[in-house]
């Protein structure tokens, strides 16, 4: 019996909790004024990220991150039946990443400094990953990318725009000043509603030192990095095939190619279910 | 053979200065139906906490003494096998609430804890609990009441030998708390649990448990049998709840030596008639009642064939309201009444402008209330939720208070909120979050925050739920002082003690209809529309009418006048 | 239904007002809910999780590494029949025409910019085509499902218990949370005072208002939902959740219930000869 690590087990679960459906909420609302437009600078989703950088800078910043992502997930794709499979992947893990960073930095809730830096780097890790991300996706899935007019071009000008604004102006305006107005303001009354007591240098240096979440950081985004190369490998592989081939055969490669992929993957976690299953 | 024994507990929550619990010893027999009462903050609901091993697993804090359930010493044993040992609804059921639909929340526990027949057990738990019509539903369909025997059901079902329940009834109309009382007694009787209640309603306390334990500063006073209990009025009313009507009318009438010294407190309306009947001096009138109708005043606010349908998820839209016809007028003081889901919030609403008739329409001083800019509405019409948290936007009271007037640029804001302060008897409390005040002072600066417009009209939904009834009180009197700040007020609620303390005219909803509309004394004589909406009148009215007197009884004072003066002949 | 329309029209022109009333809160959540539960008795809805899943596996990839325009044409008709098979909300589809054209047409217009021509837009239809096929084939799978069933069948897959759990509470909590936004947003709307809207500065001045209310009303409601978690995860440790996560029986019993019928099997059949059709028709017409 361990009460006080249980304690921070169910303490972590609220926090969650709590994360999940505030953040939800907020992607789902954002989610449904997809094009919302000033000018050239559009408001989207990752401008409520305000919401897990303040939960996380006050509370576990794993789970702020985790639940944040999750609330994305389930509120903003799933239930709105946008759910995109796999590629959803990616934002689970540069939502958490970018949350987690963010947190983990602001030891301090009530220097506004830190806070608002934490805030900002942590929306600069997100959208950069995304960023990148996006690119290899249109790359991916243009035939001879390169060799289209004015395509490459385009990506890397909207890509890279969009990057910038999301980090100067949306970053700054919607994420890192909602982060210092609402984190003073919480601090000390939230925590006392979830029976914590409110992050101090005491408690912060007590837990842990982050190795375990710097290790999970630099293997995750390794992940999301090393997905995205897959891809990109991949394409070139069957791009490559496909040079040298009638276009049909090509198809038909493709088809085979994909269905053993998903065979095998099936079988993989076949296999892992039903020896989880024997451990009973 | 006792269930539950506590032993010296001793508790204080992290942070807190002195402790919650102070060396309380009590035990608990089994098949016991045990309300725990006590003013707020005395401890009854850490108590109960303790017995579901919530504390000291989950929360943390300072304990010693021992709580033993069934033999068993919570501090050693797991949490799921308490929790199967010993189940808890809280007071806000709503969160505990996990899943979408009933059946899957009636099960969800038994699922988590492996047990093969966890549907069955789910299904068999929803029909104890009188849901079985409803095991298909989504919980978002379900009423208020229906939520809290889901919440009832989803512990049931895990079969525990002790339900714990923290304020069962405090946000239910009587019918649906005569409905989950008597499935608490189904459940003792027939199944052998042992339930314990925290309860602040002497007439539930008298009708249906059987020991009533009294937890004053973190320490068991005394446990005893209900009734004997509820003849403690003295002690009762020292920890702020209120004994019977009847009993405090006999203690009346001794103490004006009406009633001989000898004679037991009567705790309900049958030992009353054998108390009352010989004593009582006189059943006709004995002063006349005023009425002004409705008709005579100004018009402010009318619903002209008004009707509204829900979205409904599949099917046919359900409609709320059908063919509506209502007129407020200027001044009036008005108790919205019906069971829940008869239409009261949602005619709150029409007259809000939140909702669009599909027909007809709804107006205020003759303009259609939802053409009306929301930011205009302000100084006409006001509502205060029945939650009132969703009344605080801002960071503290005072700043809540005086948003509204401060962007209107209202002259001398200040002062006002310094008044609206004073007045509600905010002052001290001014600079701290609305949220963290305790029930009564979350109310009263909710209705702060209601008034500062000075609106026309002012709406109440609820605005006694979930208090205790010292709190109740409290806020009973701030209505009443608002009566001559607001011109026309309009309440929906199912305290009928506000009702008859407060209400000049009272209107009856019965699915969508107003089946009864005037002033107190027909509304309560009315035994169909009693029947019809379950609507009960405060104890001392049927225990007048049980004695056959003819005028209406509202409170005490008016009862204990029939026994006053020359002997009924 | 023309009568439905109207009222969907109607809708439409809300939308563009301003952010608050472009779509009522109580429109979006029954919207929400009829996607996710209003659908239970489609085809699609019966059959089994596991099989819809790997069906989208194959719908969800194997347009990326394609570029034959008739193949992917035949499988766009597919996921058409198939998203109406689901009936599908209304709100869902619109959203996802939305997404679908804005991004590419987007980066069309970007495109012309850098010396694009006409040229640019064929490679990039077959993009939009593909981003079609497969968002198709993913509102199919997971709107057409409810979301109990597309649970049990990722857990199936391997997922943590965790996100079952989330998205069986996420359609609890949902209903809760926008009440209870609503009524603040509501608080900040009767209380507040908005500047007028009038020119194009007062625009941007209401929208910028907007924005910040928005943005405010998230301190009460994170406030307000951190008093309810905390009862919410208190009763979910004494119902046994981290029993439940830990426990592989319990894993085994919520999956019991998954069974593949005749149904599914005619589905997957379905699938394969109209893919198998379609490469034929494409490897003819191509030679």
């Amino acid at each position: 019996m361990n009460p006080e690590n249980k304690i921070t087990q169910s303490q972590k679960l609220m926090v969650f909790v709590l994360s999940m459906s505030l953040y939800g909420l907020a992607t789902l609302f954002t989610e449904l004024i997809p094009s919302f437009q000033v000018g050239i600078v559009e408001f989207s989703v990752e401008y409520f990220l305000f919401i897990p950088l303040t939960l996380a800078m006050l509370f576990d910043p794993l789970s702020a991150g985790l639940g944040a992502a999750t609330g994305e997930l389930v509120f903003s794709e799933i239930m709105l039946g946008q759910f995109g499979g796999l590629g959803e992947l990616e934002k689970f893990l540069t939502v958490t990443i970018g949350v987690y960073i963010a947190g983990r930095l602001a030891k301090n809730p009530l220097n506004r400094a830190v806070v608002a830096g934490a805030a900002i780097l942590g929306v600069i890790v997100q959208q950069f990953m995304g960023c990148v991300v996006d690119i290899l996706k249109v790359q991916f899935a243009v035939e001879e990318f390169e060799a289209v007019p004015g395509l490459p071009e385009s990506v890397f000008f909207t890509e890279g725009f969009a990057f910038l604004n999301d980090v100067l102006f949306s970053g700054i305006l919607f994420c890192m000043l909602p982060t210092l107005f609402l984190v003073p303001k919480l601090y000390g009354k939230i925590e006392p509603l979830l029976g914590m007591k409110p992050r101090n240098a005491e408690n912060m240096s007590a837990s842990p030192i982050p190795v375990k979440g710097v290790v999970l950081s630099i293997v995750g985004f390794a992940a999301a990095i090393a997905a995205e190369l897959l891809a990109s490998g991949g394409y070139e592989l069957i791009d490559w095939e496909a040079a040298w081939a009638e276009s049909s055969s090509a198809i038909i490669v493709a088809i085979i190619v994909a269905a053993v992929i998903a065979l095998i993957t099936i079988g993989v976690i076949r296999s892992k279910a039903a020896s989880s299953k024997e451990t009973v | 053979m006792n269930i539950i024994e506590i032993r010296d507990l001793t508790f204080t929550y992290p942070g807190a200065s002195s402790p919650t619990l102070k060396h309380l010893t009590a035990d608990i027999e089994k098949g016991d139906f045990l309300a725990v009462v006590g003013n707020n903050g005395c401890g009854k609901s850490t108590l109960c906490k303790t017995i579901n091993g919530l504390i000291p697993h989950f929360i943390a804090g300072d304990m010693t003494g021992e709580v033993l359930v069934d033999g068993m010493n919570t501090k050693e044993q797991e949490i799921g096998t308490l929790a199967k040992k010993a189940g808890y609804v809280y007071q806000d059921f709503e969160n505990q609430i996990v899943c979408p639909t009933v059946l899957e929340d009636a099960s969800y526990a038994c699922l988590n804890y492996a047990m093969e027949d966890y549907e069955a057990k789910g299904k068999e738990a929803l029909k104890v609990c009188g849901l079985e019509s409803k095991t298909d539903d989504y919980v978002w369909q379900l009423s208020g009441g229906q939520k809290h025997l889901l919440a009832l059901a989803g512990t049931t079902a895990l079969s525990p030998d002790i339900l714990i329940l923290d304020e069962p009834i405090a946000q239910l109309d009587p019918a649906h708390a005569d409905g989950i009382y008597e499935v608490l007694r189904e459940l003792n009787e027939t199944f052998g649990k042992t339930i314990i209640v925290i309860e602040h309603h002497t007439e539930y306390i008298t009708k249906y448990c059987k020991n009533v334990l009294l937890i004053k500063d973190g320490a068991a006073q005394w446990k005893l049998p209900a009734k004997e209990a509820m003849r403690r009025t003295e002690e009762l009313r020292k920890c702020n709840i209120f004994p019977p009507q009847v009993a405090v009318a006999a203690e009346r009438l001794k103490k004006e030596g009406l009633l001989s010294l000898e004679e037991r407190l009567p705790v309900d309306i049958g030992e009353g008639v054998g108390i009352f009947a010989p004593i009582l001096r006189k059943k006709g009138a004995v002063k006349r009642y005023t009425q002004q109708m409705a008709a005579e005043r100004e018009l402010t606010a009318g619903f002209e064939n008004v009707t509204v349908t829900y979205r409904a998820v599949k099917g046919e839209p359900p409609k709320i309201f059908d063919g509506f016809s209502l007129k407020i007028g200027k001044g009036e003081k008005i108790a919205l009444i019906g069971s829940n889901g008869a239409g009261k919030s949602t005619m709150l609403k029409l007259l809000m402008g939140l909702i669009r008739p599909e027909e007809g329409r709804v107006l205020l001083n003759g303009v259609p209330a939802a053409d009306i800019p929301k930011e205009e509405m302000g100084r006409t019409i006001s509502m205060v939720y029945q939650n009132p948290e969703e009344m605080f936007i801002k960071d503290s009271i005072r700043r809540d208070i005086e948003y509204a007037m401060q962007v209107r640029k209202t002259e001398n804001y200040e002062k006002r909120t310094e008044e609206l302060l004073e007045m509600f008897r905010l002052t001290e409390l001014a600079d701290r979050d609305g949220r963290l005040l305790s029930g009564g002072q979350m109310r009263r600066a909710s209705l702060a925050v209601g008034i500062a417009l000075n609106p026309e009209i002012l709406l109440l939904d609820e605005p006694t739920a979930n208090l205790d009834i010292a709190t109740r009180r409290e806020i009973m009197k701030t209505l009443q002082m608002l009566k001559g700040v607001t011109d026309t007020v309009v309440i929906a609620t199912h305290d009928m003690q506000l009702v008859c303390d407060w209400a000049e005219r009272i209107i009856v909803l019965s699915s969508g209809y107003v089946i009864a509309d005037g002033p107190k004394e027909d509304i309560f004589a009315d035994m169909y529309v009693r029947r019809q909406v379950g609507i009960r009148p405060p104890q001392i009215y049927d225990m007048a009418r049980e004695l056959g007197i003819e005028d209406s009884c509202f409170t005490i004072d008016d009862f204990t006048e029939y026994f006053r003066g020359e002997k009924y002949a | 239904m023309i009568l439905r329309n109207i009222s969907g029209v109607k809708n439409m022109r809300k939308l563009t007002e301003n952010i608050l009333d472009k779509f009522s809160i109580d429109y979006l959540r029954n919207q929400v809910l009829k996607n996710a539960y209003g659908n239970d008795d489609t085809v699609i809805a019966g059959l089994d999780p596991r099989v819809l899943l790997v069906w989208y596996l194959f719908f969800g990839l194997v347009p990326w590494f394609l570029n034959d325009v008739v193949f992917l044409l035949g499988l766009f008709l597919f996921v058409v029949m198939t998203t109406k098979a689901a009936r599908i909300a209304p709100l869902v589809l619109f959203l996802f025409c939305l997404g679908v054209f804005s991004q590419t047409g987007y980066l069309f217009i970007a495109a012309l910019f850098f010396g694009g021509s006409l040229d640019t837009a064929a490679p990039l239809l077959v993009m939009t085509l593909k981003v079609a096929i497969v968002s198709l084939a993913s509102i199919t799978v997971f709107s057409g499902l409810n979301p109990d069933r597309l649970a049990n069948g990722m857990l199936w897959f391997g997922c943590p218990g965790q996100l079952s759990f989330s998205i069986s509470f996420a359609y609890r909590i949902l209903p809760v949370l926008m009440e209870e936004f609503q009524n603040i947003l509501l608080s900040y709307r009767l209380r507040g005072c908005p500047p007028k809207k009038e020119g194009f500065i007062g625009k941007i001045r209401y929208l910028g208002y907007q924005v910040k209310m928005i943005i405010q009303s998230f301190y009460p409601l994170m406030l307000n939902t951190a008093k309810r978690s905390r009862t919410t995860v208190e009763a979910l440790e004494l119902r046994g959740y981290r029993y439940s996560i830990q426990n592989p029986a319990v894993r085994r019993m919520k999956l019991s219930m998954l069974k593949i019928t005749r149904a599914d099997l005619m589905f997957i059949g379905i699938s394969a000869v109209w893919v198998c059709a379609d490469l034929l028709l494409s490897v003819l017409i191509s030679r």
